[in-house]
């Protein structure tokens, strides 16, 4: 049970399993970070991406690529609009987050609920077939879905990073972050901001669901499961660290990978939400790993 | 006959529930969204204790189940009231929703199926009526004891608590234990609505008090109008009581469920952008 081979496999598994939420994660905590909202709409989202692309794979018979466009315009569309005409006009009016809280958790149910009467509670999958080739590496088996997800989640990152750190929109965004009223004194439109993180996010959000959909079905409550693990992670990563959120959901699968050599798979989800009772009255700030100063 | 009965007494249960969602959220400014775990707390125990200790009088194991949701709420309050704002509200999330895997995995509580065979108390014709009258005894009772609550002295600390917690700290009042105690009263009641849920409907399945749940009762008293006493009562009839108009059209029920959740979801986002303070509240 404790044979490297074995370990090693859980160890890859859970770094792949992770992929999805690490997207989920990162595109969550984007947006706590640059809006400060806890953005509940993002299960919505989320269930527009994926069956926008399962109606334009099995309904419209498009090839992957009409399909994920389809999925990132209708996505992005729908970020857009609940940043424009929802989340904005609360904000104009001073609401307090509790108002937003409800808000975006509502609007969620209101979309899942459309959906619900149109695709039917059923779970579904983007492929026939959930199975993908597996190549065996030094006795670990590694699959094509893990391969694209892993590649998927490392390239979106260093993107996300490129566009943070080297481009005036994403320094835009960093500076409304810190301090919206400073960054519009500065000519910096915090609007704007909050729409490239709407629309980012979105993006974030059609890459995981593709991932999830091509790997397990899903019905039109998953989201609602789903943006729970990004809210731990993101709270296990510390608020406003979003690379950190990026390796807090990488850990959070490894222990549930780890967690079937001494629990029951059934106890999974309960470890999580214990992780995020915990990590709120331990570290509400998120784990922080200090190397000290030379 | 039966089935408006029904509506009536779920009116009832969720006017208790709102009331006392209130006097935690709206009076007391705790921002917890965990409150359907008590009403599950509360209905589980009545349900186990009707089912496997039969001696116990139904009130006793209504009060019991009561009793349970204060030992739990005191048990949250105790660790998570250290933290605030969204951070409270999150980490009532989790333990929420912890809490219901719980139920989920267990054997005795039914698991996911649900525990079901829970014991009838009033048998005949008049189950429903009797059972409308003590329902709506209770929630009567629950809306003017929250309302009694605030109007007096210890309402006026507790708006003081809310307001302004460090003035009222260096005062010499204690903060904590004040919050700990709407706590504990707001999930007592909210475990009290469960052991009547039980009783009435025989039947409970976790699902029923997962995050829908929370934003269902917290809707409830944001439409009616928080820290309003009768609001949470007229968001409660409201909610419930409209997107059950279209039963009658007797559509198939993978219609009828999605089809009364976008009544309800659509009716409080129109709220929520015509009137945000509520319908008894005051200016936004």
């Amino acid at each position: 049970m404790f044979e490297p081979v074995i370990l090693l496999q859980i160890l890859w598994t859970g770094i792949a399993t992770s992929a999805p939420f690490v997207l989920l994660t990162v595109g969550f905590s984007l947006t706590l970070k640059v809006t400060g909202l806890w953005n509940f709409a993002q299960s919505g989202q989320m269930a527009i991406a994926f069956y926008a692309m399962f109606f334009a794979l099995h309904g419209l018979g498009l090839p992957l690529v009409a399909a994920l466009a389809l999925g990132g315009v209708l996505t992005c569309g729908a970020a857009w609009l609940i940043e424009v005409y929802g989340l904005q006009v609360f904000r104009d009016r001073g609401s307090d987050n509790l108002m937003f809280f409800i808000f975006t958790l509502i609007l969620s149910e209101f979309i899942i609920y459309v959906i619900t009467l149109i695709f039917g509670t059923e779970p579904e999958t983007l492929y026939e077939s959930i199975l993908s080739p597996v190549d065996i590496v030094g006795g670990i088996a590694i699959s094509d879905w893990d391969k694209t997800g892993v590649a998927l989640a490392a390239f979106a990152l260093a993107a996300l990073y490129g566009f943070m750190r080297y481009t005036k929109e994403g320094q835009f965004l960093a500076a409304v972050s810190d301090n919206a009223k400073l960054a519009e004194l500065y000519g910096i439109s915090a609007q704007r901001a909050y729409r490239v993180t709407a629309v980012i996010s979105g993006l974030f959000i059609v890459a995981a669901m593709y991932l999830i959909g091509s790997h397990g079905g899903v019905v039109p409550n998953s989201p609602l499961e789903l943006v729970l693990s990004a809210v731990i992670g993101t709270l296990l990563g510390g608020i406003g660290r979003v690379f950190a959120a990026a390796w807090a959901s990488i850990f959070l699968a490894l222990i549930q990978s780890f967690s079937i050599l001494f629990i029951g798979s059934r106890w999974q989800n309960l470890l999580l939400y214990g992780f995020l009772f915990a990590t709120i009255l331990l570290f509400p700030r998120g784990v922080r790993l200090s190397w000290g100063r030379r | 006959m039966d089935y408006l009965v029904t509506i009536a007494v779920l009116i009832a249960i969720y006017t208790i529930l709102a009331s006392s969602y209130n006097l935690v959220i709206g009076y007391g400014g705790l921002s917890t969204v965990a409150h359907p775990i008590f009403f599950a707390i509360g209905a589980y125990t009545t349900g186990l204790l009707a089912v496997h200790v039969p001696f116990i009088p139904p009130v006793g194991n209504v009060v019991l189940g009561m009793a349970a949701a204060v030992v739990a709420s005191v048990l949250l309050a105790g660790s998570a009231l250290r933290v605030s704002g969204d951070y409270l509200l999150i980490a009532s999330l989790g333990f929420q929703l912890g809490l219901l895997q719980l139920l989920k995995n267990l054997e005795f509580t039914g698991g996911p199926g649900g525990l079901s065979a829970i014991p009838s108390t009033i048998v005949g014709p008049m189950r429903g009526p009797l059972f409308l009258a003590i329902c709506g005894a209770a929630a009567l009772a629950c809306v003017f004891a929250v309302r009694t609550i605030v109007n007096g002295p210890y309402g006026r600390a507790i708006s003081a608590m809310r307001d302004e917690e460090l003035a009222f700290t260096a005062l010499g009042r204690n903060a904590m234990s004040m919050k700990i105690a709407i706590f504990a009263i707001g999930c007592g009641m909210a475990g009290g609505a469960g052991g009547l849920y039980a009783y009435y409907f025989q039947y409970l399945s976790p699902d029923q008090f997962d995050v829908l749940a929370s934003a269902a009762i917290l809707t409830m008293v944001v439409l009616g109008g928080m820290g309003t006493a009768f609001g949470p009562v007229v968001g409660a009839i409201l909610l419930l009581a409209i997107p059950q108009a279209i039963t009658f059209l007797q559509l198939p029920p993978a219609i009828m469920a999605p089809t009364q959740g976008i009544i309800f979801t659509v009716l409080v986002l129109l709220f929520l952008y015509l009137r945000p303070s509520g319908i008894l509240g005051g200016k936004a």
